[in-house]
């Protein structure tokens, strides 16, 4: 059984048609890049998987349990954690504040040492409020808050999004711990070349339909894919 | 003529009433916040408080016991109104919410005059309080010194289950983004009906400790509202620190400018809130919320 | 949304209404003694819907819910009562227009101040500033007014005809009197309604940010609605003097202003006869109950509970629910086409003709910066297009490209740098002035009017283009606007949508609306067309129908484009601009952008060197 199984989704933004039929699986340990252009549905996948969105046909399965018309919350109590591209930390929160709002309602929490031994930095800062962060500790915050949950599928959401190549590198290097360590991601990211880095399988979405599906070394082996769907 | 007593005794007037009005401020700049409702139908739920207070009392002659009825009966129709009616308003654009809350405001005002009359009535102060005491500077009502002791120890109360419980986390988050609230696997919903429900308890309250002071009638909640909204204008929305700055700035200014020039009292307090609005429209301790 | 009045202007207002209420108001003082009314409840009734038309123009037309009206009905009045009680002046249409300007000043002062805010935060300014109003009239200035006292002594009204002068004495001159002025009130009021002035106060209700977008100035135009009210209300004040001979300080309590709301809301909002109705129904239940034995107590509580239900199930009210079932009847006889999506025109576009670069530009950013706290959106970008360009701006995610595009609009101040059109800069403009200039944006999520008309939609874009920024013609008729009619039309055809001009615009399909969203900015006639994803969520058939499109509007204006879809970008633009982490990193012709390293590294993310895992 897959931890993740997607079939045949289509879901609307108000009155605009922006997923058609997207299908997907996801297995235990594993690491799965979500590719596409611009505005291809990369993010509306995610936000649909974590209920943000609810789809107008087709199911969500998470450990074969139908997911779909539930509300975030009660998915994110299954496991699913979405690590948002807005990164939405809670300006008004501290940094330790923000991890506990996390855990509050997780079956399963880390302890906030082990979260700071993988973000020292934010070790560091536990005492300081989210709107002070810069953007990279904002992005470490946001993907440690899935950690604390002990979220067993993660959804990220262009976590290198604006941030600058040196704290992208330390940024990856965790996200390759985690991958290394078994944890299961799905990650949206317009740095191709990072997201492939991480992944085994890769999907590649345009103007919402799924297009194609393989490794990740087949899709770098295979040119017009890149040229059509992800190039310019 | 202005002498030192007369000052002392006006600054500690508009404390005591700055206080009051803090805390049914409070109630409503957290409702505010966390569920972007106006509710225009606060007020009325403090002038229930100060009923539930005045027959508690009645039939039991224990204060506490009236505080503490008064406090859960409102507790109780917060809890109603938000299942029954409030949480459908959520989506539906600000002008509907107003009106709803206020044709609320009607239909509990006007339950109430069916039930007790219009003519206003009174709660006696506890035994506890009668009297009067020495403050060192000015001799004063025992009760009113209790009461801003009273408002003092639940503004502490409130503010340590705001920030000190997982509660408070979860609403100081809400107010700021509900969404990721949920996505971090909170109900958020059943947050929301807390809130609502500890925000008439909190105007419940202030009405029964209220009632010895003023006099209890139907129509008791409607000036407490509007100035209430003035505190919120004044303190910004949704802050904790803005609802009290804004409360004691309303309170002193109605306390001060009826010791020098008693016509002009009320008329001052808009005229701070008038002020606040051209230098500094998100008010004192505004902040910016996302949408 | 705010689905008060979905009533349409027609070219020529129907005189029906008119007649109507000229029909009503003779008949209604003979007919009222049979159901127990009196000819003193039928004046109330006719005083508080003439402050009902006033407040139905700024709540139900203008959408702006105002919690202090009982301050001008209180103005109004005391100055009214003032002057003729005091005998300063005898002649009472003097001492009503006083009432009325003191009403209008107190209305730009209060108005100046509560609009400043919007929304929730209105209806609060409001409510506080018309309290602040009560105590002023019941202690600093109550050796004028009587505080709590009130002003007795008004005499009745007379009517100074030149030769002599007319006491009215009797109860049916004295209706009569009233009936004339609420006749013309009421027919004002549908004046302003149906004039150009009027439908911008509904595309303020409807959609108060592209309303300004589209060039008018949404702030004129919600003081002067406010005002208007304002003397409405001051106009009915000072008749409830007269009328009762007497001026009451309740006229300033927070019951006046909520009474309004209540009548108004159960009549129906954005009806201007509802408010009538709904004083009608609560002074007539006022009185009827007091007479039936135990329920006397009980008539607030149960028109209470009538209004909460109208606000939660009938949000049009009574007129409106009645006018809801009788155009739905009307519509159903009339109704042939439920119709396929409208196709787009698919006649050929013309051929491309390259700008000429060599031209001065016509629009021009230079060293634009915009700094969010410390997140630097937009880091010094300059560009600059020429007339008749086409250009694309595009970017990965988080580029800046939209922050890029707002502070060209106006819609997002520059925190550094200059913008220039045609040579002169309007840096620090706001939207509605740069598109009187002559640039303007389309939305990426539809802004549209969504209650009205697709033909309403249109024209209210092609008004501000023919009227400027503001211009008080309530008295005017649409059709007198010059050159509206050829604008419309044209712009409906432009973008196909001519068969579909008498639908409401929430029911097209999602093509047409974008369609009618790139419309609304076609009608200003703009010289600079800034379109934000303009193929945002289409399919891809409606996506190569609008690339038609834009390449037929691009034959005749300069284009700024945005754009994630690479392939319409490709196709329509002359010049491409890439901007990356706020930062311009390329710019040329679209051959040299697809075959650019740098361009390609960005949106693959090659800066950086990664192993595989």
């Amino acid at each position: 059984m897959s931890l993740l199984e997607i079939d045949a989704i289509n879901t609307y933004y108000g009155e605009a048609h922006v997923l058609f039929d997207i299908s997907l699986h996801v297995e235990q340990n594993e690491v799965v890049a979500l590719l596409g252009r611009n505005g291809a549905g990369k993010t509306t996948t995610l936000k649909t998987i974590m209920g943000v969105l609810a789809p107008q046909s087709g199911a969500i399965r998470v450990n074969g349990e139908p997911v779909q018309g539930l509300a975030p919350y009660q998915i994110a109590r299954r496991g699913v954690q979405l690590v948002p591209e807005e990164r939405r930390i809670i300006g008004a929160l501290t940094v330790e504040e923000n991890l506990e709002l996390a855990a509050l309602s997780a079956p399963q929490r880390w302890s906030l040492s082990r979260i700071y031994q993988i973000f020292p930095r934010l070790g560091e800062r536990r005492k300081n409020h989210g709107n002070e962060l810069s953007g990279g500790e904002q992005q470490m915050l946001a993907i440690a808050r899935a950690l604390i949950r002990d979220a067993k599928l993660i959804l990220l959401d262009e976590p290198f999004e604006g941030l600058a190549p040196l704290i992208v590198r330390d940024l990856l290097k965790v996200c390759r711990l985690l991958a290394d360590e078994g944890r299961t991601i799905i990650i949206v990211e317009q740095n191709v070349a990072a997201a492939l880095s991480l992944a085994q399988r890769c999907y590649v979405l345009n103007n919402g339909h799924m297009v194609w599906e393989g490794t990740g070394a087949a899709l770098k082996a295979d040119p017009d894919i890149m040229q059509t769907h992800l190039g310019i | 003529m202005v002498t030192w007593a007369l000052l002392w005794a006006q600054l500690f007037n508009g404390l005591v009433l700055g206080a009051l009005l803090v805390l049914v401020a409070m109630g409503l700049t957290i409702v505010f916040g966390t569920l972007g409702i106006v509710n225009f139908a606060h007020g009325a739920l403090y002038m229930i408080g100060a009923y539930a207070g005045y027959v508690a009392f009645l039939h039991t002659q224990s204060f506490i016991l009236a505080m503490v009825s008064g406090a859960a009966v409102v507790l109780l129709i917060g809890v109603i109104l938000e299942r029954g009616l409030i949480r459908h308003y959520y989506a539906r654009p600000p002008e509907d919410q107003i009106l709803v809350t206020f044709g609320l405001a009607i239909v509990l005002i006007e339950i109430v005059r069916l039930i007790f009359g219009g003519i206003s009535r009174r709660t006696d102060e506890p035994i506890w309080g009668n009297g009067v005491v020495n403050l060192g500077l000015l001799y004063y009502p025992r009760y009113q010194v209790e009461v801003l002791g009273i408002v003092t120890l639940v503004l502490i109360a409130l503010y340590l289950v705001l920030y000190r419980t997982k509660i408070g986390l979860i609403v100081r988050a809400g107010i700021e983004d509900p969404l990721m609230v949920n996505i971090l696997g909170i109900n958020v919903t059943r947050t929301f009906l807390l809130v609502f429900g500890l925000g008439a308890m909190a105007a419940g309250f202030a009405g029964v400790i209220n009632a010895p002071i003023v006099s209890v009638d139907p129509d008791m909640g409607a000036p407490i509202l509007i100035q209430c909204f003035v505190v919120i204008v004044i303190g910004g929305v949704g802050s904790f620190w803005g609802a009290v700055a804004g409360g004691l700035i309303a309170g002193e200014t109605l306390s001060l400018t009826t010791m020098v020039a008693p016509d002009y009292a009320q008329v001052m307090l808009f005229a701070a809130m008038a002020f606040i609005l051209i230098v500094r429209p998100q008010g004192l301790f505004g902040v910016k919320t996302r949408q | 949304m705010k689905g008060y009045s979905t009533q349409a202007p027609r070219r020529v207002p129907s005189l029906l209404p008119l007649i109507a209420v000229a029909v009503g108001l003779v008949i209604f003082p003979f007919v009222f003694p049979f159901l127990d009314g009196t000819i003193d409840v039928a004046d109330r009734i006719l005083v508080w819907g003439l402050f009902g038309l006033g407040f139905d123009i700024l709540f139900g037309y203008t959408g702006l819910l105002s919690f202090g009206q009982a301050a001008f009905f209180g103005a109004g009045g005391f100055t009214t009562a003032y002057l003729l009680a005091g005998n300063i002046t005898s002649s009472t249409i003097l001492a009503l227009l006083a009432g009325m300007a003191v009403a209008a000043v107190l209305g730009v002062i209060i108005g100046l101040l509560s609009l400043r805010r919007s929304g929730i935060y209105f209806a609060m300014l409001t409510l506080a500033f018309g309290e602040m109003l009560f105590f002023l009239e019941n202690s600093p200035l109550r050796q004028w007014t009587g505080g709590e006292n009130g002003l007795p002594g008004v005499p009745k009204p007379n009517l100074p005809l030149g030769f002599t002068t007319i006491e009215l004495h009797s109860a049916l001159a004295i209706y009569a009197f009233i009936a004339v002025l609420f006749f013309v009130g009421f027919w004002l009021a549908r004046r302003i309604i149906v004039s150009p002035f009027g439908m911008v106060l509904r595309a303020i209700r409807e959609n108060v940010e592209r309303a300004g977008a589209v060039g008018h100035d949404v702030l004129l135009y919600k003081l002067v609605a406010f005002v208007i009210a304002a003397v409405y209300g001051g106009l009915a004040g000072g008749l409830l003097g007269l009328l009762q001979g007497y001026m009451p300080p309740d006229a300033f309590y927070l019951e006046t202003s909520s009474q309004l709301i209540i009548q108004t809301v159960i009549g129906g909002a954005g009806t201007l006869i509802g408010p009538l109705v709904g004083a009608a129904i609560w002074l007539y239940l006022y009185q009827i109950l007091q007479i039936v034995p135990g329920l006397g107590g009980a008539w607030k509580l149960i028109l209470g509970l009538v209004f909460v239900i109208l606000v939660t199930g009938l949000r049009q009210g009574i007129v409106g629910g009645i006018l809801l079932v009788w155009r739905r009847r009307r519509a159903r006889g009339g109704q042939a086409e439920a119709g396929a999506v409208q196709p787009i025109d698919d006649a050929p576009p013309p051929p491309r003709v390259k700008p000429d670069y060599t031209k001065p530009p016509i629009l021009e950013a230079r060293d634009l910066s915009k700094h969010y706290g410390g997140l630097l959106a937009v880091d010094k970008v300059s560009f600059s297009v020429v007339e008749g360009e086409t250009r694309a701006v595009i970017g990965p995610n988080g580029a800046g490209k939209s922050t890029f595009f707002k502070m060209l609009a106006g819609a997002v101040q520059a925190t550094s740098g200059d913008i220039l059109f045609a040579g002169a800069p309007i840096t620090g403009l706001d939207a509605a002035r740069i598109c009187q200039l002559g640039v303007v944006r389309s939305f990426q999520i539809n802004q549209i009017f969504p209650h009205l008309t697709v033909r309403e939609n249109i024209t209210i874009a092609a008004l501000a283009r023919r009227r400027g920024k503001f211009r008080p013609d309530m008295l005017s008729r649409i059709d007198a606007v010059p050159g509206l009619d050829d604008l419309v039309r044209d712009t409906l055809a432009a973008v196909s949508l001519t068969a579909r001009g008498d639908r409401r615009a929430s029911d097209l399909a999602y093509g047409e609306k974008r369609r009618l969203e790139i419309a609304l900015a076609l009608a200003t006639s703009p010289r600079v067309l800034l379109l934000d994803e303009p193929t945002a969520g289409m399919s891809p058939a409606e996506r190569s129908d609008t690339v038609r499109l834009l390449k037929r509007i691009a034959a005749a204006m300069t284009i700024v484009i945005v754009e994630h879809d690479m392939d319409v970008v490709f196709e329509l633009a002359d010049r491409v601009t890439v901007l990356s982490e706020g930062r311009k990193i390329a710019e040329g012709e679209p051959v040299e952008i697809q075959n650019n390293p740098v361009v390609r590294a960005a949106y693959l993310g090659g800066e950086t060197e990664y192993e595989p895992a």
